[in-house]
């Protein structure tokens, strides 16, 4: 138990390390002259050969590829993301300000989609194969096929635009939030509904559950104390997950709405080139989402102690 | 099996014959009749440019529906061909491969493709390149984890003490296993490639204008979305239909394999 | 001749064959019988070189065994060919591969020494008996006409009017094309009819290594008389007077 968890903290380790090293080389490696397009982001049309060279050297892009690499993952781990090239200015807090507007935006729309994904799963699995069930399945099929920025975009329309109940673009007030929750929700909701039915479903075909209801247990206690937590294993490990799409899902959502966060952040410093700014939104991603796969594989070994055996 | 020979059969014609039917050249700007409504001349209205959204829907499906097939296809060669090393290739091209799957696995594929595109700088090329690396994972981890159930079946260490070459085997005795698994994978893949070029279109990170790809029309539909709300409403309809067409042939397909197992 | 030296395997962290030395001369037949768990699989994963052994070594004609080409019958006979292929396909794998010339004269002794026609390959797998597909098996095996031929557990999974008959054609065949034979079996009635030599393997460790005829009338550990005395209550066995 012990030797597999440092397994996996070592593997975590190792992938962090290739994700590092791999966004690095890109950078490195991307089209283009760096210093020319920060030149352009920083002082405009203002730009000379002297101005180029002098950001070039400012920005530690006149050394090679190793010593640059080196230089740049030492502070990183102390989690120093250096200067914006852009701005000069430290990358950290403004990447923690764009974090504090996502971060509440995903968990609003992971919530909703929770939320409307155990609603329409219980509705389905209600009478499995009735019409109930087939049109939850079926909105749920529609939904996986919708694009976030789409669906962004009819949500403006209809309440925005035509109604004109709720705020679209910006961040201001809470309403202004929303919309773009709403747009995260659903999409979250539809991929999460089919998985809950058929979980739902899978715990209440196990075998032992006939014995049970024929000696007398209703079927409220049965239902709570036998399916649900048959049922929320695979679903708390899918919920976990999620938040990958979440995070995509972000991304365009807060394009879409014009609001600030990680994905405007991260589109912004692409199109300026500001590469600690970029470098800093992947490792943190990355981050993030090796440690959330590496909690989510121990509470597996915790729960189930056959995992683990083999290599997966 | 049959759903997805349709399916592709129905893709290869919309993406070969679709710009016969457009009645008129996806760029062709008229400016004078710029955000019609639809009407007898312009069946779906024409954009801010007066080009005639269907014939631009139209064309555009070769971006969308030909590039995705293209990258769906790259991604199964690429993935197949990696998942298989890992299985047939020993403990440490296995280890390598998982580490580098695990790696590319723990990025939000989109998220990473919107990095890769945006920084190799707008463009087919890079829109390409962007949606493959970050697209073979699933098909490698199948491919492997298949490869490893076939590694010990009795056929395959009589061909290895045959003394016939790797390629025989995989070609042989692997490949046709990992046939029906590949698909169900592949239609996942298409559909999501179908949504991550359109999601770059969106961004302004994919195929660029004037080229008719349906999430590059959607970012410029957005700006009449008071005056014209329809005109946004076409490229996600279309999006729309082609990906739930798309995964419905793929669950049929996985529903078919999933009965053919259980009656063995 | 095949030479096993002093062998040890390990599979995990326990050992699954301890110094396991004997020898089998070109031609000759070696019975290998234990029970279910001895060791015999793992015997035969070794000689074939898909295990390496942690100590001593394993050589046919002073080479290592790979080289001299070795063949396998396998014990499930269906799951030894491809299901998406005709069994031509398997059969005649080593020969393209080491792109060998197999006559229509050899193809067709061979068949008739199995009593198989040649129509029957061009059948998948599952269009054939259980007893014909492991005929088939013995025909891949010895097609590119090997110098060394491994049985595992050929008959376990036939009938027993099928077991004898089968038994009797490898026999032949064997006189036939004079190659050497190591059947592992835990069948003691067809390890002492066929086998010129039997080794008993216990617990991954050669027990005894006899003669039939000794080992039928005296075997000279109390394992094997006990093994033997079990063989003669089952009928497998004609008790030796």
């Amino acid at each position: 138990m012990i030797s597999s968890v440092f397994d996996l903290v070592l593997r975590a380790l190792i992938v962090l390390a290739g994700t590092a090293l791999a966004t690095f080389a890109l950078l490195w490696h991307a089209p283009g002259d760096p210093a020319l397009s920060i030149a352009l982001a920083r002082f405009d049309t203002l730009v000379t050969d002297e101005v180029i060279e002098m950001v070039r050297e400012e920005a530690g892009l006149n050394i090679g590829f190793w010593p640059a690499f080196r230089a740049w993952i030492g502070p990183l781990l102390w989690f120093d993301f250096g200067n914006s090239s852009v701005t000069g200015r430290e990358v950290l807090p403004d990447l923690l300000v764009a974090v504090s507007y996502t971060f509440p935006l995903a968990f609003a729309g992971l919530a909703f989609g929770v939320a409307v994904a155990l609603l329409l799963a219980f509705v389905a699995t209600k009478r499995p194969g009735g019409w109930m069930d087939r049109v939850a399945v079926g909105v749920a099929s529609l939904g996986a096929a919708i694009p976030a920025y789409w669906l962004g975009l009819l949500l403006i329309l209809l309440f925005a635009v035509h109604l004109a109940w709720l705020p679209a673009m910006g961040a201001r007030t809470p309403a202004h939030a929303i919309l773009p929750a709403l747009t995260l929700g659903l999409g979250v909701a539809a991929s999460l509904t089919r998985i809950i039915r058929s979980s739902i479903l899978e715990a209440r075909a196990q075998p032992f559950l006939p014995a049970i209801r024929r000696r007398g247990v209703p079927s409220s206690a049965i239902g709570r104390d036998h399916v649900a937590p048959h049922a929320a294993v695979p679903v708390i490990t899918l919920v976990g997950l999620e938040m990958a799409f979440l995070l995509e899902g972000a991304v365009m959502v807060e394009i879409i709405f014009g609001r600030p966060g990680l994905g405007t952040f991260l589109v912004t410093a692409i199109e300026a080139r500001d590469f600690p700014q970029v470098q800093a939104v992947v490792v943190l991603t990355a981050l993030l989402f090796v440690t959330i796969n590496l909690v989510i594989d121990v509470i597996y070994r915790v729960i189930d102690p056959r995992i683990g055996g083999q290599d997966a | 099996m049959r759903s997805v020979l349709v399916l592709a059969g129905g893709v290869g014609l919309i993406v070969v014959f679709g710009p016969v039917f457009a009645p008129y050249e996806p760029t062709m700007i008229n400016i004078p009749n710029r955000l019609s409504p639809p009407s007898g001349d312009y069946w779906l209205g024409t954009d801010a440019l007066g080009r005639d959204i269907l014939s631009r829907l139209l064309h555009g499906a070769r971006w969308s529906l030909g590039l995705a097939l293209l990258i769906s296809l790259i991604g199964l060669c690429v993935g197949t061909v990696i998942g298989l090393a890992a299985a047939l290739g020993g403990r440490l091209a296995d280890w390598i491969v998982m580490r580098t799957t695990d790696t590319f696995l723990a990025f939000p594929d989109l998220v990473a493709a919107v990095v890769i595109a945006g920084l190799l700088g707008a463009g087919t090329w890079s829109l390409i390149f962007a949606l493959t690396v970050t697209g073979w994972m699933r098909y490698a981890r199948v491919a492997r984890g298949i490869g490893l159930s076939l590694r010990t079946r009795g056929y395959v260490i009589q061909a290895r003490l045959a003394g016939v070459s790797p390629w025989a085997i995989a070609r042989w005795h692997y490949l046709p296993s990992l046939v029906p698994s590949l698909t169900v994978v592949w239609t996942g893949m298409f559909a999501r490639a179908i949504l991550g070029i359109s999601a770059l279109g969106f961004l302004g990170f994919g195929v660029q204008p004037p080229m008719p790809e349906w999430g590059t029309m959607l970012l410029d539909a957005r700006l009449h979305m008071r005056s014209t709300p329809l005109q946004m409403i076409w490229p996600g309809l279309a999006v729309v239909i082609s990906v739930l067409a798309i995964n419905l042939a793929g669950d049929t397909l996985r529903d078919a394999l999933a009965e053919k197992h259980t009656d063995r | 001749m095949l030479k096993v030296d002093h062998v040890s395997v390990k599979r995990g962290a326990s050992v699954a064959l301890k110094d396991v030395s004997f020898s089998l001369a070109a031609g000759k037949t070696l019975a290998v019988v234990g029970e279910s768990g001895a060791g015999k699989s793992t015997l035969i994963s070794a000689i074939l070189g898909l295990l390496k052994p942690a100590q001593g070594s394993i050589t046919w004609a002073g080479a290592p065994v790979r080289l001299c080409r070795p063949a396998l019958v396998m014990q499930e006979p269906r799951s030894a060919f491809n299901p998406t292929l005709p069994l031509r396909h398997s059969v005649f794998e080593a020969v393209k591969a080491r792109k060998l010339h197999v006559g229509d004269a050899r193809l067709d002794r061979l068949c008739k020494g199995l009593e198989l026609e040649r129509d029957l390959l061009d059948r998948r797998p599952a269009a054939v008996s259980i007893g014909q597909a492991q005929r088939v098996g013995i025909l891949r095996a010895l097609i590119a006409a090997p110098s060394l031929v491994l049985f595992d557990e050929p008959l376990s999974a036939l009938d027993a009017v099928t077991q004898k008959h089968t038994a009797k054609l490898i026999a032949q065949l064997q006189k036939e094309e004079g190659f050497a034979a190591l059947i592992v079996t835990h069948d003691l009635g067809y390890a002492v009819a066929h086998a010129d030599e039997i080794a008993v393997l216990k617990s991954g460790q050669i027990e005894e290594v006899s003669t039939p005829q000794d080992f039928a009338v005296a075997p000279k550990s109390a394992y094997c008389r006990v093994l033997r005395d079990a063989a003669i209550a089952l009928g497998a066995l004609e008790p030796a007077e």
